[in-house]
């Protein structure tokens, strides 16, 4: 038995320094993106400020709830301004499996929660540089991720992974991301239109550490070919405070914060 | 609740405004819009709307009570100032129901445009189905249960007082008179219903929304919200052809409500990026006009099915979304005035850009079985967050005979300038 218990112990150190020492693919650095610590619920109010080229600003503010129920992650995002979207809900459920997401909108002048189709998330976000894909909606296996190279940003040690869409139609040609390679954290990306030419940049200006976990507070995105940018800031974030299921039904669509 | 004092009016404007500023005190959460809206024929050149709209917002919510109410006024031309408290109620919420007390919209359903279960809220067609469909829908005064199981509802209404769909007035241009042989003589006594416990409508709904299907089941015991014309013929010898003939000389009209039985459902579901929806109902003992003379009053009862089936999609970030509607009347025969089916369709095309700036929409009812049409497009721009204009028109073309087609002459080109808060 003792020698039984010393082959297998022998065996995982000497597989775990094997995987220790083998590069990781642009997968797998992928996966730990997706795959590390996450929160299991969290809300936050999301102010959105949308610029111009002529330094115009639109200010967009969300109140968002989301709550990881293991094979799916539901959303629900209550718009408190501008007043012509005011009390305005979506929600959104999101799968592990391949199954397209589920998406509802309930608008207060129509009194009617309405099921919408999913089949847009190449569309850009109440008028921002943001898809609904840039909001997080994309799955891993929507694209095949190559590690370009390692190189050092805002003096972090960063992989480098470039992804491509299996779809030939999809709106982007490919992204570029950069992965802190201590926490897998994105902290870079860069979107490249059809024609491969630069089209948006993505920046993390804020991480904060709330309960335990690294949350992005504050992101930037130019659109460099319209000279147009949005900044997403998170404020009242709170984590793993026990949001119910019930919050992410018609009844809080059409009842609100 | 109209005013028809233009005094009383105004000092209930003035009170609405005075409340608002108690109301900013008490820290009660105001919102709403104030809307100028103007219109032009298309073939003489009047104008056939100058409106003014100032629609108010009020609510104070807390963990468990809620309140809102939401006057609007409307200054139609230099002084016709109508004002309307289009709602007032209050939300309790408890664990697993809530409660809501008092004069409310409630809209059921899953078709866009077209009501056939969404029958609880009657409507104001004072101005056809032009206006916004909130504005469409009048406020019922009502009690609304809603009971929470998991994803679904079952939601139970009470209302206690019923109130009918809103006609246009005799000298509004979306009146169309009816024709007849002699001048008829109207008697609306029998036209209301009286508030009581026996006059009450009820309506029960189940719904759910699942990862695979949204659906609702619904049941009414209502009013028809149309009076029925019970039509007496009163006839007189003619004396001048040989042999004498009967010859109609008197129509004594009583429009009166009835009850109607209402059965139906709705469901919603995507399919590969598309959502197909559904709605039907059946509903029980309508009177409809005949020509049958044994008829009593020139009415006969049968049952008819109303539904619709829908698609909407999306091609290259253009909205689209179709819908074929259907109107079948059971047990039909040849003298009831109404076609055995009627079918209707409507489509959309939306489409926004510069940033969500600028909304371009088509929006057509087509009458299938009357070939008109209401064909309605409109540009709407954001100035910025609160700012827009709107322009656009309502076109109606084809056979006169039509819903449509009827109000050929009243086709517009309008603007809304709209100012939101």
């Amino acid at each position: 038995m003792k020698l039984f218990k010393a082959i297998i112990v022998t065996t995982f150190v000497l597989l775990s320094s094997l995987s220790a020492n083998t590069p990781l693919t642009g997968t797998q650095i992928i996966e730990k993106t997706y795959n590390r610590p996450s929160a299991v619920d969290q809300t936050a109010m999301l102010t959105m400020t949308l610029t111009n080229k002529n330094g115009q600003t639109r200010v967009r503010k969300i109140q968002q709830f989301s709550k990881d129920m293991g094979d799916k992650e539901k959303s629900i995002m209550f718009f408190v301004s501008p007043a012509d979207v005011k009390n305005t809900s979506f929600m959104n459920w999101t799968y592990d499996s391949d199954k397209s997401d589920d998406q509802w909108i309930y608008l207060p002048a129509l009194k009617k929660v309405k099921r919408i189709s999913s089949d847009s998330k190449s569309d850009y976000f109440m008028g921002s540089d943001f898809t609904f894909d840039d909001l997080g909606g994309r799955k891993i296996n929507s694209d095949i991720h190559t590690l370009l190279r390692e190189e050092i940003v805002n003096e972090k040690e960063c992989y480098v992974i470039e992804s491509k869409s299996v779809n030939e139609d999809y709106m982007y040609s490919k992204t570029i991301t950069w992965i802190d390679k201590n926490t897998f954290i994105g902290v870079k990306k860069e979107f490249f239109d059809e024609d491969e030419e630069l089209l948006k940049i993505l920046k993390i200006k804020k991480m904060e550490e709330i309960s335990n976990l690294y949350i992005i507070t504050h992101s930037e995105m130019i659109n460099v070919q319209k000279d147009h940018s949005t900044t997403i800031i998170l404020n009242n974030v709170n984590i793993n405070t026990g949001i119910s299921e019930n919050k992410f039904t018609e009844r809080m669509m059409t009842r609100g914060i | 609740m109209k005013f028809t004092s233009m005094k009383i009016k105004v000092t209930i404007l003035l009170v609405i405004l005075l409340f608002s500023q108690f109301a900013i005190a008490q820290g009660i959460d105001i919102s709403g819009f104030g809307r100028t809206y103007e219109g032009v024929n298309v073939k003489n050149g009047d104008f056939s709307i100058v409106q003014q709209t100032l629609n108010l917002n009020f609510e104070k919510r807390g963990n468990n009570v809620a309140i809102k109410a939401n006057p609007i006024a409307y200054l139609n031309n230099q002084d016709s100032l109508s004002v309307d408290l289009r709602e007032i109620y209050m939300d309790m919420y408890f664990k697993n129901f809530d409660l809501r007390l008092g004069k409310q919209q409630i809209v059921w359903g899953k078709a866009d445009g077209v009501f056939i279960t969404d029958i609880v809220s009657p409507l104001n067609l004072s101005e056809f189905l032009l206006p916004d469909f909130d504005e469409i829908r009048r406020g019922i005064i009502s009690a609304k249960l809603n009971y929470y199981i998991g994803n679904s509802t079952i939601e139970a209404i009470w209302i206690p007082q019923f109130a009918p769909t809103i006609r246009p007035d005799a000298n509004s241009i979306w009146y169309i008179e009816p024709e007849f042989p002699v001048t008829p003589v109207f008697d609306w006594s029998q036209s209301g219903i009286n508030p009581s416990l026996k006059n009450s409508e009820v309506f029960l709904k189940w719904s759910a929304m699942t990862s695979k299907l949204d659906f609702e089941l619904m049941g009414g015991y209502t009013w028809d919200d149309n009076p029925s014309m019970h039509v007496q013929k009163q006839f007189t010898m003619n004396n001048s052809t040989i042999p004498p003939k009967p010859m109609l000389s008197g129509l004594n009209i009583t429009p009166q409500h009835h009850r109607l039985a209402v059965a139906g459902g709705s469901f919603g579901a995507e399919i590969l990026g598309v959502v197909l929806r559904g709605e039907g109902a059946y509903y029980n003992g309508k009177y409809f006009q005949t020509e049958d003379p044994s008829a009593v009053d020139a009415l006969i009862q049968k049952d008819y099915l109303n539904y619709v089936v829908g698609l909407d999609f999306n091609i290259a970030g253009v909205v689209f979304s179709t819908q074929f509607i259907q109107k079948y009347i059971l047990e039909h025969n040849d003298f009831i005035s109404e076609d055995k089916f009627q079918n209707t369709a409507t489509f959309v095309a939306r489409y926004n850009t510069l940033r969500e700036t600028l909304h371009l929409e088509l929006f057509s009812y087509i009458g299938l079985s009357n070939n008109d049409a209401l064909i309605r497009p409109k540009i709407t721009y954001d100035f910025d967050d609160s700012f827009s204009l709107l322009i656009g028109a309502n076109i109606f073309v084809g056979d006169r005979d039509g819903q449509f087609g009827q109000y050929q002459d009243n086709s517009i080109i309008y603007t809304k300038i709209k100012y939101s808060f």
